[in-house]
């Protein structure tokens, strides 16, 4: 018997399929990962998407690349390679990377802070992902890398720091900001008793684009034992208003 | 950008000759980009009305000139809007502004108006949250003017009412972005307290101007509401404020940014001597006789003005004066307008006026004008023997101004910002808002020499309205934009 000649283009409709398929796994895994993520950590929502939509594609395509008969031994072998020479040259920067990830949610300080860090001291006047840029007494630039952040004790010597709690997250673009703003504070005025009265939220913007616009929340809390629970449920909060805005209720 | 140089040769001896002696931009300078922002419109837009009589969704776009004012539109009466037109339009004139773009609270406004040079960006808010942010402004008004107790608000920053508040102010801080993304603005200039919180919103390096026009005294601020002013008035490069007492507040209050002194202005072209025909027969309308001898009060329908205090001075000096009546000119403000906020206050400040007076037995004494046209404020002024400005509390005072370019004698209320320009019995008289008996005896002391100390205080006011004019406002806000853009 023999097959009609289309079938001859059945690997390259497969290849096409397959990538098809991955393009659409890799936007729901990444919206998915996102808002699973976004939950707890909305900082690193973004992030965390990417990262899965990165990884359905690297699957889909050596799945695709097997369905065009092309040894995807190689290919693997290749990107392991890539991914541990990477790893192992990027250590560092990575460690600062993730590291800034997490002084976001972890570290108290921020910009204008005056901080002190494995021996250093100055004002934070620029915090990129590798370093944390310090302008010490003598006017001179300290650089630190962002993973001394999280290794070494911080001492943020700025009055009243212990207050502040910032909650760095990001909403998408089409996002109506005056009703999620709104909405947001009126969440957050369940919690007043719990904040400093004389402090009302601040939403501040830290960076936009057309996909996504980058925010800071900062309250102030009354009571420093209250730390750890005010900053989870303000974190909570967040989480859930993110959720809905991405729902599209905003 | 604008490049200061100071006065010299010919412009130098031009201002000194105005008296002013102020350092002019260049004339060669670029002129600016601008977005201004008012709470209140330039125009306020009457909605046409469907059957139901539901306003119908405006156009989203319009040009003036295919408006017909009266109809569609009035361009709004006094108060912010009366100073920041012309000094645009002067600025615009003299080059040192090129386009200017203007956003307000608009609900019943097409978004967007042409108006030759000008481009109107009106910002729509459904009726809900308008009523919720009307809450929040009107505590602060009555706050800062001394009517409401300072701790009596301690919590309004949290409520969900000010969650409104900031709504408002986000979509305009939005709006103001997004006008900046096509037109690349040199400098952001947004007037008083309703959008005081725009500034820290708009989330951009280039320079940020703010007028703060109501009174500025620490009293009157609850304590817990200042951290929260200061951040949003930190957010400006400059602030403005318009008495030398206020700067020093600013600064006890804790702002810790640049802050000027520019008092409000009034273009003097605006304001001309009506024919004795036209003053006789509009009085008429008002019910006033030749003969009558007429105090007037020029204001917004508001308890903050302090109406009342004239009445009841009025009801002490009638013995005495049997011609002297009160002439109230004014109506609501674009709060109260329907058009605007919608709020009532003036109907029923008007109302409780009229039976104070009934009260007191002199209701034949008192006219109401209600809303008055520029020219029906000049016979307004043209007609009287003096003025009165009784407000417990005022930012400024500009109808002093108004009154000083008619040659009238005012008494001045000592807690209006226009108080730090009165010398008393040279050229204006003050009083102590909280005394009638006070207002009536400086009522009592123009009434008794009206040719000689009467004559006297208007015409020496008339040379004080100089500092208050159109002329120097331009000059001196042309200066302090050249300073903020270049960072001066």
């Amino acid at each position: 018997m023999t097959l009609p000649p289309w079938t001859a283009f059945l690997p390259y409709i497969e290849f096409a399929a397959i990538l098809v398929v991955t393009w659409a796994l890799g936007r729901l895994v990444g919206l998915l990962l996102s808002r699973v993520i976004g939950q707890t950590m909305p900082q690193v929502s973004a992030a965390a998407g990417r990262l899965g939509a990165v990884t359905v594609w690297v699957i889909g395509g050596v799945l695709a690349l097997q369905e065009l008969g092309v040894s995807t031994d190689i290919v693997l072998l290749v990107v392991l390679l890539f991914g541990v020479a990477a790893v192992v040259a990027l250590r560092e920067p990575l460690q600062n990377i993730g590291a800034r990830y997490f002084s976001d949610l972890y570290t108290p300080f921020r910009l204008g802070d005056v901080v002190e860090v494995a021996g250093h001291r100055g004002k934070v006047i620029e915090i990129n992902p590798i370093t944390t840029v310090l302008l010490a007494e003598d006017d001179t630039l300290r650089s630190v890398p962002n993973s001394r952040f999280v290794q070494e004790v911080v001492t943020n010597l700025s009055p009243q720091a212990w207050r502040e709690v910032n909650v760095p997250f990001s909403v998408g673009g089409g996002v109506d900001m005056p009703r999620f703003e709104s909405a947001l504070r009126k969440s957050l005025g369940k919690l007043r008793l719990h904040l400093d009265p004389r402090f009302p939220p601040v939403l501040m913007t830290r960076a936009r684009s057309g996909q996504s616009t980058d925010l800071t929340l900062t309250v102030l809390i009354r009571r420093p034992e209250e730390r750890d629970a005010i900053t989870a449920e303000v974190g909570k909060r967040v989480a859930d208003m993110v959720a809905r805005a991405q729902a599209g209720r905003y | 950008m604008v490049a200061l140089v100071p006065p010299s040769g010919r412009a130098a001896r031009s201002d000194r000759r105005r008296g002013r002696g102020l350092p002019v931009p260049a004339p060669d300078a670029d002129p600016l980009d601008v977005c201004v922002n008012t709470q209140t419109p330039l125009l306020q837009f009457t909605g046409v009305a469907t059957a139901e009589g539901v306003p119908t969704r405006p156009p989203e776009t319009a040009r003036l000139s295919d408006l017909e004012e009266g109809v569609d539109y009035r361009f709004s009466p006094g108060g912010v809007t009366r100073m920041v037109y012309p000094l645009l339009k002067r600025l615009h004139t003299d080059r040192r502004v090129r386009s200017m773009h203007w956003v307000a609270l608009n609900p019943l406004a097409p978004e967007t108006v042409f108006a030759d040079d000008l481009v109107l960006h009106n910002v729509r808010v459904a009726p809900e949250r308008l009523a919720a942010y009307g809450n929040v402004k009107e505590t602060i008004w009555g706050t800062v003017h001394g009517l409401r107790h300072p701790e009596g608000s301690d919590d309004l920053f949290w409520s969900d009412d000010f969650s409104e508040y900031a709504y408002y102010n986000r979509l305009t801080a939005e709006k103001m972005r997004t006008l900046d993304a096509d037109e690349d603005f040199d400098l952001f200039y947004v007037h008083d307290f309703q959008q005081m919180a725009i500034g820290e919103m708009l989330h951009t390096l280039k320079p940020k101007l703010f007028r703060w026009h109501i009174p500025f005294d620490v009293a009157d601020l609850p304590e817990s509401w200042r951290p929260a002013m200061t951040n949003y008035l930190n957010s400006y490069d400059t602030v403005i404020v318009s008495t030398d007492r206020y700067l020093g507040q600013l600064k006890e209050f804790g702002y810790t940014g640049r802050a000027v002194k520019l008092y409000p202005y009034v273009d003097p072209s605006d304001y001309t001597t009506p024919p004795p025909e036209e003053v006789r027969a509009t009085s008429a309308r008002w019910g006033l006789a030749p003969e009558d001898v007429v105090a007037l009060v020029v204001a917004r329908m508001d308890p903050m003005k302090g109406q009342d205090r004239v009445v009841r001075a009025l009801a002490r000096l009638a013995p005495d004066h049997p011609q002297l009546r009160l002439l109230l000119v004014g109506n609501g403000s674009f709060s109260n307008a329907k058009g605007g906020l919608g709020l009532s206050k003036a109907d029923r400040w008007r109302a409780s006026l009229e039976s104070l007076a009934q009260e007191l037995g002199i209701a034949d004494r008192v006219r109401f004008t209600g809303h008055v046209t520029q020219r029906e404020l000049d016979v307004a002024y043209e007609r009287s023997a003096l003025t009165v400005l009784p407000s417990p509390r005022e930012g400024f005072g500009l109808v002093v101004v108004e009154s000083w370019l008619h040659g009238k004698p005012t008494i001045v209320s000592r807690r209006a910002g226009v108080a730090e320009l009165v010398r008393p019995r040279r050229n204006g008289l003050l009083v102590d808002p909280d005394e009638d008996d006070d207002i009536a005896a400086k009522m009592d002391l123009v009434l008794a020499d009206p040719e000689g100390l009467g004559a006297r205080l208007g015409s020496a006011g008339r040379r004080t309205a100089d500092a208050c004019t159109i002329d120097a406002a331009a000059q001196a806000e042309s200066l302090l934009f050249g300073e903020v853009v270049n960072g001066g």
